[in-house]
């Protein structure tokens, strides 16, 4: 029987069981690297893989877990050489076996976290999978195990299918929470990695056979792939290292789990030879369950499913488009600024959010990747990558972290040929526009007929209905006003006939007419009783959201109006009524009182009587100096410090926002740079540096943390730069704040300031800074020195 | 479910209030982001015995060939047979929560960055009540982490590979030797047939007492 067809034919598949407890067993010191004793100790390798075939596992896995460049960067072999070892033993071991067997190139996790938890960049991530993958030279099959990043696990099995033909299989490690140590859950690994095209997906490792019970059967009803389970010999005793379940009560726990539907079986730590053969015993006679998997239509971050079985919530702020303030955040680089806009919409009800920062004159793909890794770094939302560019989305579906939507694909061949691809080929939800290369129909049938057109073309290309969104497309009713039934109708036809999703952008409707919000939620709730899933719409408009939560309950999909009540049954939380009575605050008063709304709401009342400059000048500023002043005393303490930092902040956003509309740009005492250097994650401190040095009017170039010194110098040139600042808190990371330094010397004429927990002023001079600020405060004093106000 | 506490009053001492109280509102606030990120810790971790041995370049866990060297350690395990090496974290979601606090106000995401430190703390205090639990007859000294008096840092991926805190815990460490989730702990207590003369924790072993904004402000870590 070859290899496919043991994965895809009605019979049971036997993994092998643990390798390093072989070799610990045989010697092996906790903590070593096993993986070069395919070269040392071939000899031993190739008797546990041969003990694994004939107690009856039909892949085994090579000695090749942690063969990637990071691990052995010491040992002074390449993954080339460790790998090709290993598989020479499991082909030699292959031949001597009395019985057939197939042999594995096994990846484990690089041991290196991605981004956003980690430092590590998709890319890197996806060279060292891709550098293990093109040793894989005599494999049958290639096996992703032990993952516990949904994102780390995509590089792996992405590097996999582009540089090999082998079947692929991806195991992933949960605790019993269901979920993974980085938070992903079961849904999300399935539907990431299904629609990515591995070839069966499962569990292994952390847990026994009985604790992973649920795990699995969670797994079995979220897949209609094969499902492998390979658990510890169940837990081991923390002080000792033992296992507590011995061969024959594995066998049947794996066993008890046939018809939950498994079809994969295996073991990981604590299992030897004996384990493979208890489970065989206990297969005996037994049939292959498969369990009937009903498709769902859902997107996903790795810790959150959004299922597309009643109507979703798109927030549209993401997006340039008429919005002055938007697009300067782009023009400047603001992160801080787009993920603003995303927590501000998923707080008002937002599920999915889409993405789009197109801007000529900026560099798109670039800004894509900032703004897809920015958010996805501080929320589980959903995304909906919106661009109009290929290579923008093929860019964004690369490092996306789950399952996205693609906006959008149309009927035009352009469009099919390039888009539908890619939404194949990274397992996507798609937004197909009824449009093509003569506009928009008129008619109804001619919006269907695209629909179609569009269906066919992604069913040819094996992409399901269900990740299918037709968007009929909302006109402007002031426009055409027999249009909005038009699209209602054609919108009810397409998820009648097509069986796809729909979608539309709300807000068009009302272009031109007086009292928007009226007309568009009026235009929203018609759509919805037609059927229409996503509307695309601005969920900080407090009646828009109302009425899909109303329609939610209305339509009996919000059960006992649960979300309905949490959402709106409470009583309207009372905020400790302020010592001073609304209309007699000042606006220092809000500030030095840590009242971030209030002080919003006066500056934006100042600014009908009084010049933007002025209030910076005469009212935030020296109330921000007399709060410094007091901490230098120590009357006050690092904590109301921020906190009026915080509040200046609110402030200074109502301003810019009232200037970008009004023409001025604002006037910036300077800019500068500033970052956590190489190696450094630790980015609190430099952050509020950022909002003192901000509040003082500078511009403040945030690079981020764990920053490149070239990248430091090459945006200090660029932006003739007086003055960088940067931070480390570890005395492993104070290399690279010298060597950023050394660079910007060389480079660039520009004063230093350094900070961080480890530093001195001695040190500071040493690594040849200019200024060592001691604190958040000292570094606006070091500003105001080095740009003279 | 490992149960561990928060000592709120050990955070506030991070936050930098220097032996003051926080105002009302501010403790409103300290509280509130308790609360939430009660929420996000998923306390995990690992743990295991070693007999140990004396050797030139320090003491080895046997069993490894880590090393833990330096004076110190020596000191800190003085008569004792053998040692826990441990791996304590307060998980990812901790840092994710603390990452979007500081987007959506810095305030919050300070006080929840302080807390998070108490937190692990706590974490590690239940674990070393759990040992006490496991180990009636023993006693153990307090715990030692990489990093204090001279024992060096560079042995955390050691650590942590001999522990496979990476598949058991989810902690991983940059090749700059922070660990991954940031709130995370590794530490040695050693394990003696005999009483232990209680050494005093302090300053004078720290290898940050120069450097200790604690310190120059006539203040201790607490630790």
């Amino acid at each position: 029987m070859d290899l496919k067809k043991l994965l895809t034919e009605n019979e049971f598949v036997f993994l092998d069981g643990g390798m390093g407890t072989m070799l610990q067993a045989s010697g092996l010191e906790a903590g070593e690297n096993p993986d070069l004793l395919s070269i040392t100790h071939p000899e031993l390798i190739e008797s546990i893989n041969l003990k694994y075939i004939e107690a009856g596992a039909d892949i085994f896995y090579c000695n090749t877990f942690g063969a990637n460049r990071l691990k052995l960067a010491k040992t002074g072999k390449t993954p080339a050489e460790v790998i090709s070892a290993a598989i020479k033993i499991g082909n030699s071991a292959k031949a001597k076996a009395s019985r057939t067997a197939y042999c594995a190139l096994d990846i484990g996790p690089i041991g290196q976290l991605l981004e956003p938890n980690g430092t590590m960049l998709f890319d890197e991530a996806y060279d060292i999978f891709k550098e293990m993958i093109l040793a894989s030279e005599g494999a049958d099959i290639i096996v992703i195990e032990t993952m516990t990043d949904l994102l780390e696990a995509k590089a792996a099995l992405l590097a996999a299918k582009e540089n090999s033909d082998l079947p692929v299989m991806v195991t992933m490690t949960f605790e019993q929470n269901l979920r993974t140590f980085t938070g992903c859950c079961i849904e999300s690994m399935a539907m990431t990695l299904a629609g990515l095209g591995a070839d069966a997906i499962g569990i292994n490792c952390s847990l026994g056979p009985r604790e992973l019970r649920p795990a699995v059967e969670k797994l079995c009803s979220c897949t209609d792939l094969p499902v492998i389970i390979k658990p510890n010999a169940g837990l081991p005793d923390p002080l000792t290292n033992e296992y507590n379940v011995l061969p024959d009560e594995f066998g049947q726990l794996l066993a008890d789990m046939i018809p939950l539907g498994i079809k994969i079986v295996g073991g990981c730590c604590g299992t030897s030879p004996d384990y493979i053969r208890a489970a065989r015993r206990e297969f005996e006679g037994k049939k292959y369950q498969p369990k009937e998997f009903k498709p769902v239509s859902a997107v996903c971050t790795a810790s959150n499913p959004v299922f597309i079985d009643c109507p979703r919530i798109i927030g549209e702020r993401i997006n340039p488009t008429g919005k002055k303030r938007f697009k300067q955040a782009l023009q400047e680089h603001d992160l801080d600024y787009i993920c603003n806009q995303a927590i501000e919409q998923i707080d008002a009800g937002a599920e999915i959010l889409d993405v789009n920062v197109g801007l000529p004159g900026i560099d798109e793909k670039e800004m894509m990747l900032a703004a897809v890794r920015a958010v996805q770094g501080i929320c589980d939302t959903p995304l909906q990558l919106d661009s109009s560019i290929p290579e923008v989305l093929d860019a964004a579906l690369r490092v996306y972290n789950g399952k996205p939507i693609i906006n959008s694909v149309n009927g035009e061949e352009k469009s099919l040929s390039t888009i539908l691809p890619l939404v194949k080929k990274y397992g996507a939800a798609v937004v197909g526009l009824c449009l093509d290369e003569d506009g928009i129909p008129k008619t109804i049938e001619g919006r269907v007929a695209i629909a179609e057109k569009i269906c066919k073309r992604a069913d040819a290309l094996g992409i399901p209905r269900h990740d299918i969104c037709i968007d009929c497309l909302t006109l402007t009713c002031s426009a055409e006003q027999e249009a909005a039934m038009q699209t209602i109708e054609a919108l009810r036809i397409c998820k009648e006939k097509l069986g796809v999703r729909t979608v539309l952008g709300v807000s068009n409707i009302s272009f031109g007419l007086p009292q928007r919000e009226i007309v568009n939620r009026t235009f929203l709730t018609m759509a919805l009783t037609k059927g229409l899933d996503l509307p695309i719409m601005n969920p900080n408009i407090a009646s828009m959201t109302s009425a899909v939560r109303a329609y939610r309950l209305l339509a009996n999909i919000d059960k006992n109006a649960q979300e309905y009540v949490a959402n709106y049954g409470g009583e309207t939380p009372a905020a400790a009524a302020p010592a001073v009575k609304q209309e007699d605050m000042t606006l220092g008063y809000a500030m030095s009182h840590g009242l971030k709304n209030d002080a919003a709401n006066i500056t934006a009342k100042l600014l009908e009587t009084t010049d933007a400059m002025d209030i910076v000048n005469n009212i935030l500023i020296p109330e921000l100096d007399r709060t410094g002043a007091e901490f230098e005393k120590g009357k006050i303490f690092l904590p109301q410090l921020i906190l009026t930092a915080g509040v200046a902040q609110s402030c200074f956003e109502v301003i810019k926002d009232y200037l970008s509309k009004n023409g001025g740009g604002g006037v910036s005492k300077g800019t500068i740079v500033i970052c956590t250097v190489k190696g450094d994650v630790h980015d609190i401190g430099k952050n509020i540096v950022k909002v003192l040095l901000e509040n003082y009017g500078y511009t403040v170039i945030d690079l981020g943390k764990d920053v490149d010194p070239m990248l430091v110098v090459k945006t200090a040139k660029e932006n003739d730069v007086k003055l960088v600042g940067l931070s480390a808190l570890m005395t492993t990371t104070l290399k690279g704040m010298e060597e950023t330094i050394r660079l910007l010397r060389e480079n660039h004429e520009c004063k230093v300031m350094v900070g961080g927990a480890v530093l001195t002023p001695d040190y500071a001079k040493e690594i040849g800074a200019d200024y060592y600020a001691k604190d958040a405060k000292q570094s606006c004093d070091i500003a105001k020195e080095v740009f003279g106000q | 479910m490992i149960d561990y506490s928060i000592n709120i009053d050990e955070a506030i001492r991070y936050m930098g209030y220097r032996g003051f109280t926080p105002a009302e509102r501010e403790m409103a606030l300290i509280k509130d982001c308790e609360k939430q990120l009660r929420e996000y810790i998923e306390p995990a971790w690992i743990y295991r015995a070693f007999p140990i041995e004396q050797t030139e370049d320090g003491i080895l866990l046997k069993g490894t060939s880590l090393i833990l060297g330096g004076s110190d350690i020596r000191g800190h395990l003085e008569g004792c047979g053998s040692c826990v090496l441990f791996c304590a974290t307060a998980g990812s979601k901790a840092d994710e929560l603390i990452r979007l606090k500081e987007k959506e106000d810095m305030i919050q995401g300070y006080i929840t960055d302080c807390l998070a430190s108490a937190a692990v703390e706590g974490v590690c205090d239940a674990l070393e009540t759990e040992l006490a639990d496991k180990l009636p007859d023993k006693h153990l000294t307090w715990r030692f982490s990489p990093g204090y008096g001279d024992l060096p840092l560079d042995i955390q991926p050691k650590i942590l590979a001999v522990l496979e805190a990476g598949k058991r815990a989810g902690v991983s460490c940059t090749e700059s030797l922070l660990m991954i989730p940031r709130k995370t702990v590794t530490a040695v207590v050693g394990i003696s047939d005999k009483p232990i003369a209680k050494k005093k924790q302090g300053c004078a072993l720290c290898s940050m007492k120069d450097r200790c904004t604690f310190r120059k402000a006539g203040e201790h870590c607490g630790s």
